[in-house]
């Protein structure tokens, strides 16, 4: 029963979040239409579902310790261009209203940074794997005009924050990061065709490699995880410190290791290695910290998934100690590292798919029926057990991919590819089925 | 829970129901956290209702600032408060003083 007449206004006491909307309005300020992340990650989950497949076809050449080879270093560019970053732009445009207070500088330049960016992803790794260095520059060209428009849209977002906390310092130095990654991936392009980088392609590589994962991809997530994690699992008011300390050391040792690694300084390889693993190991002492202190005794199909990608990345952290003592000499150690390393954040990145698109989904096209009609939880628009099989499938496939590659079993490495392609196509149908779903 | 409220005489001649601030806190305990799964009573996140004449001023709070749930249960909180016999106008009080954490969940 509604009483006719009843009227209704809100008010933002000490006025420290975004302000309250319009009553009626179901939008929180600064968050985009469902459009922008959605067509991101759209793209992205295609990016996986073609990584994985690609996985498929390269994992005997892994498991010889070929990790250099055209094919592998397109397939690497599926996961880390295509699925892990372009995850990351979509999530990010969802996610700075709500950590920083700020929506994107321009959504008209975020959209041409998709369209620009998704296509050249797509060109870049097809041509890459064909060996058509050509084609290769094409697609080069317009991921790094992609990337150029991204970082300029991210630098003005967050030169506008007022409030400069650790999310803030994760997330600026991470778009620093992403573009020392692609003036160094531009260089290792341009000396596919012209060759003027000579013996030191595979340090190139390397420094590429671990600016783009460590300084790039972990930055934002412990950025992201900082407001995020205790959000998802209800742990406010764990000690934090970790967390900066984590942000502080990943930001100095790629500093680092971006500064010394061209040079014959008996340094450049332990001081960057050091303070990197120093940063992580406080990173996942933060993780570890918001899930002891949670207050959601069950953890979801999703925070699940996060976890086995934080004990993963633990564990590439580990195998990272003999891949700096015997390098690329031992390529079975070097591939078995690169190919945890991405894998464990690949899962944290798809552990989060299922935090984030049915939250999306709800929020878009059921909350304006909150307190009006009887709805669905946000974890009722996808199914739990579903996501938990895909999260078996995903953490076996990728223990029994690097179990193999290690191993040099090539039989082994394509049937735990082809396990961890079937869990990254459970997730797909559900991420389109959740897309689908409405009132 | 509407049949808690009483009723008065309103400003303009008609009868009007007088507003129960505890028929405010059940009604209240209707809008749910879509993502934590409990209302936000349960939530420990209403801080106060006050009722002055067919005005109902809700104090409340979110997890966090910027949660992108602010929209929603703001929505909520007027929604399920207008539609209470006797209530004339809804203030949807939203505070961050002092900050909402995990204790304040009510068992």
């Amino acid at each position: 029963m509604r009483s006719g007449g009843a009227r209704s206004s809100t008010s933002d006491t000490a006025g420290a979040g975004a302000g309250a909307g319009a009553v009626g309005g179901v939008a929180t300020a600064g968050a985009p239409p469902f459009r922008l992340p959605g067509i991101h990650f759209a793209a992205a989950v295609c990016f996986l579902v073609a990584g994985s497949v690609g996985l498929v076809l390269v994992s005997p050449a892994l498991a010889s310790g070929a990790f250099l080879t055209p094919r592998v270093v397109a397939v690497t560019h599926l996961f880390t261009l295509g699925w892990i970053t372009t995850s990351i732009m979509g999530a990010l445009y969802q996610f700075l209203p709500v950590a920083l207070g700020v929506a994107v500088r321009s959504e008209r330049v975020a959209y041409g940074t998709f369209a620009v960016y998704a296509p050249g992803v797509a060109v870049f790794v097809g041509a890459m794997g064909g060996a058509h260095v050509d084609a290769m520059l094409v697609g080069a060209v317009a991921v790094a005009a992609g990337l150029l428009l991204f970082v300029g849209n991210l630098t003005a977002t967050l030169a506008r924050a007022a409030h400069r906390d650790v999310t803030w310092w994760a997330l600026t130095l991470a778009d620093v990061f992403l573009f020392l990654t692609l003036l160094l991936g531009l260089l290792l392009a341009g000396n596919l065709r012209w060759g003027y980088i000579g013996a030191k392609r595979v340090i190139g590589v390397g420094t590429h490699l671990h600016i783009a994962l460590v300084g790039w991809v972990l930055m934002v997530i412990v950025g992201v995880a900082h407001r995020l994690l205790p959000m998802f699992l209800l742990s406010h008011g764990a000690d934090e410190r970790a967390g900066r300390a984590a942000v502080a050391l990943l930001g100095t040792g790629v500093t680092a290791l971006a500064a010394l690694h061209h040079t014959h300084l008996a340094a450049r390889k332990w001081l960057p290695a050091a303070l990197i693993l120093a940063g992580l190991a406080a990173f996942l002492a933060q993780a570890r910290s918001f899930y002891r202190h949670r207050r959601k005794p069950v953890l979801d199909a999703g925070l699940k998934l996060a976890a086995g990608g934080l004990t993963l990345l633990g564990l590439a952290a580990l195998l990272s100690v003999p891949v700096l003592v015997r390098g690329i000499g031992s390529p079975h150690l070097a591939a078995t590292y690169v190919l945890l390393l991405i894998l464990a954040i690949s899962l944290f990145v798809a552990a989060h798919y299922y935090k984030i698109v049915p939250f999306l989904v709800w929020y878009h096209r059921f909350s304006s029926l909150i307190g009006r009609a009887e709805m669905p939880q946000v974890a009722d628009l996808y199914s739990g057990r579903w996501a938990a099989g895909a999260g078996v499938l995903l953490l076996a496939g990728t223990l029994g991919l690097t179990a193999s590659v290690a191993g040099g079993w090539a039989a082994g490495a394509r049937a735990a590819a082809l396990v961890f392609a079937a869990g990254t196509a459970v997730e797909a149908v559900q991420m389109a089925g959740l897309a689908r779903r409405r009132p | 829970m509407n049949g808690e409220a009483t009723s008065s005489a309103d400003g303009a001649g008609g009868a009007r129901p007088t507003v129960d601030p505890d028929a405010v806190m059940e009604a209240l305990g209707q809008v749910v956290d879509p993502e934590i799964g409990l209302d936000i009573v349960t939530l420990g996140m209403v801080y106060g209702v006050e009722v002055d004449d067919g005005v109902v001023t809700v104090t409340f709070t979110l997890t966090t600032p910027g949660c992108p749930m602010e929209g929603p249960i703001t929505q909520g909180v007027v929604a399920v408060v207008s539609a209470l016999p006797g209530v004339r106008d809804v203030v949807a009080n939203r505070v961050w003083d002092p900050p909402w954490n995990p204790g304040m969940i009510r068992r």
